[in-house]
């Protein structure tokens, strides 16, 4: 990736503030094992919804357990369902874009159509389906939300190869000889890879939301294992004399998310040739 | 114009069946069917009797066969019936011998689901239009700068969230709004003025919380709008002939910083449609969302591939309806149609 572009986009504040929460939300959860106060599914009937305190920084749930702990265990699954699943949904937009964009001909309109009724199908309907038919597990959530979010980039690679293609410096490789993988993996891939990033920190955005609203319907992570969905979901049942159930885990999901769209938009921006004169 | 539009709906028809062979193709990688949901709860479900529901539902036979025969009645929008809620068929009423009227599922769920949508929708554009006019004028001052900082948070809250929240709140601390379901108990005994009342209090909480976080796309993508078209030549050339400021934002930029909200209405009809399912969960709302829901959690497949094939198809015509609409609100293109 362009480096001038991530510099330029750090110089920007709202998306500085995004890269410090991913990196601090990225370590406490990556670190939860060594930094959690407590076992995350440890019950204790003595400590059931205990207000927040020193000894419960989040207060404790309806089986009296931590929910600092859940919270720290719990994004670290949802991060990580967040990561994978734009790993998928990038790596197959990747090679389908490409594809299409190199190829052009038939195998460009097969791809194109493929994406139109991907595009149609109400999206969350089509992960509901499929979750719910496939019993939820973590794995399941990553694969489907990464098998029903590859569009955008798709047409996005897509079109940067289209826009590539016609360059001198491809056109110069190509009358030299240069072979088809040659072209595609020293040529165009790179030079396309700063607007994929940049729609993968956003998808991140996205995958985290979708994960927690699965969660969220009894669809996503499964109990015991916390995600910040299904401590929500939890919370629900309680909120009424434990607010702190409710409020913690929607925060934390609504910081990371914002974390990722604020970082996400100000690279989008600082790769726009026309907000930079402006700005 | 005919021609394009004739073009545009017979496309739809390779699309619907793509549509159709993903989700009917889907549903089938699921392990265990209906049949397993039912014997769950009938303890003296056998397996022959199993086998004879298998049977009467067209599950014994191969995918492929399974498929086409869907399809074959699909074309005249014969949806089936529900494995689940009493035979009840799945799209539209239908009529048995004796004269007795069954309302389809979807028949009963789509109204209330569009209607809140569109209700939504409405209160969107009535905030965001504005919004987005003051950020461009005002852009880079404090206004812009506090309406961006509300966008990023208005993309980033889980509706979900906010749902609870504002139902805590605005329902069960201070008791303003019902939290659940359309009507009252007692609607039945209300005078048609009371009856609006109920109905509208009911519907303030599933149609606010989509509003506020549709604003944010919205907002921002009417900002962006108007700062690219007052960055045109016409408007250098308006403001050079001494047309004062509001009339150059109002007649001159507007309209054409709001053609392509025209398109990203059409786009945002699935992102609609999907997201029901949360809101209408919370809210105890019939309508396509919550009967999706429970139809994925019985395995009601009839149901399922009715909801994704009418969602899909709705989504088609709304695009459709945008591009349409696109091209009578803007002269270029549609003299661009008529020529092509």
């Amino acid at each position: 990736m362009n480096k001038n572009v991530f510099i330029k986009a750090l110089s920007n504040p709202l998306a500085l503030a995004g890269f410090i929460i991913i990196i601090l939300v990225f370590l406490l959860s990556m670190l939860s094992p060594f930094i959690a106060p407590y076992d995350p599914n440890d019950i204790n009937v003595k400590a059931i919804l205990l207000e927040p305190s020193m000894q419960h920084w989040m207060g404790t749930d309806g089986l009296g357990r931590d929910v600092l702990s859940r919270m720290l265990h719990g994004g670290r699954i949802s991060l990580l369902v967040g990561l994978v699943a734009v790993g998928i949904s990038t790596a197959i937009g990747i090679i389908l874009g490409a594809i299409a964009g190199f190829y052009r001909g038939w195998v460009d309109t097969l791809i194109m159509r493929l994406v139109d009724v991907m595009l149609s199908i109400p999206s969350f309907f089509l992960i509901l389906a499929v979750i719910a038919f496939l019993t939820p597990s973590i794995i399941n959530i990553m694969i489907v939300i990464g098998l029903t979010s590859w569009m955008g980039v798709t047409r996005l690679v897509r079109a940067e190869f289209l826009s590539l293609n016609e360059r001198e410096f491809v056109t110069a490789s190509r009358t030299l000889g240069a072979k088809d993988t040659r072209l595609i993996f020293t040529h165009l891939l790179p030079n396309s890879l700063t607007p994929i990033i940049v729609s993968a920190v956003l998808g991140v955005a996205g995958a985290v939301l979708m994960e927690s609203g699965l969660s969220f319907l009894g669809l996503g992570v499964q109990a015991p294992q916390a995600s910040w969905g299904n401590i929500l979901t939890d919370g629900k049942e309680y909120i009424q004399f434990a607010w702190w159930l409710s409020l913690f885990p929607g925060l934390a999901i609504l910081i990371t998310v914002l974390g990722y769209n604020l970082l996400g938009e100000g690279l989008r921006d600082a790769l726009d040739p026309r907000s930079g004169s402006s700005k | 114009m005919l021609k394009y539009l004739i073009k545009r709906v017979l496309w739809m028809i390779p699309m619907l069946i793509g549509i159709s062979l993903i989700s009917f193709f889907i549903m089938h990688l699921a392990p265990g069917d209906i049949t397993s949901n039912e014997a769950a709860f009938n303890p003296k479900a056998s397996e022959e009797s199993r086998q004879k529901l298998r049977e009467m539902y067209n599950l014994d036979k191969p995918v492929i066969v399974q498929y086409s025969l869907w399809l074959k009645r699909m074309v005249t929008l014969d949806f089936g019936k529900s494995f689940a809620s009493h035979q009840k068929p799945v799209f539209w009423q239908t009529t048995d011998k004796d004269g007795n009227v069954t309302k389809g599922l979807i028949q009963e769920a789509l109204p209330i689901t569009l209607m809140i949508n569109l209700l939504g929708l409405g209160i969107t554009l009535i905030l965001a239009i504005p919004l987005g006019i003051i950020a461009a004028r005002k852009y880079l001052g404090w206004q812009d700068r506090s309406i961006t900082l509300f966008n990023f948070i208005g993309f980033s809250i889980p509706g979900f969230w906010l749902s609870l929240l504002l139902m805590y709140w605005l329902g069960v601390v201070n008791n303003w709004f019902p939290i659940s379901g359309l009507h009252s108990l007692n609607y039945e005994s209300l005078d048609t003025w009371s009856k609006l009342k109920d109905s509208l209090s009911h519907l303030f909480l599933p149609v606010i919380i989509p509003s506020i976080t549709g604003l944010a796309g919205i907002t921002l993508f009417v900002k962006n709008g108007m700062l690219d078209v007052l960055q045109q030549d016409y408007i250098t050339t308006a403001r050079a002939k001494g047309l004062n400021e509001h009339k150059v934002v109002y007649t001159h930029a507007l309209r054409n910083a709001l053609l392509p909200l025209i398109t990203i209405i059409g786009l945002s009809i699935p992102g609609l449609i999907g997201g029901s399912v949360i809101a209408e969960t919370i809210f105890a709302i019939p309508g396509m969302g919550k009967l999706f829901y429970d139809a994925v959690l019985m395995r009601d497949f009839p149901v399922v591939m009715g909801i994704l094939t009418i969602g899909s198809a709705l989504t088609l015509v709304g695009n459709l309806l945008a591009d349409v609409a696109y091209a009578w609100a803007d002269p270029r293109v549609r003299r661009g149609v008529a020529r092509g």
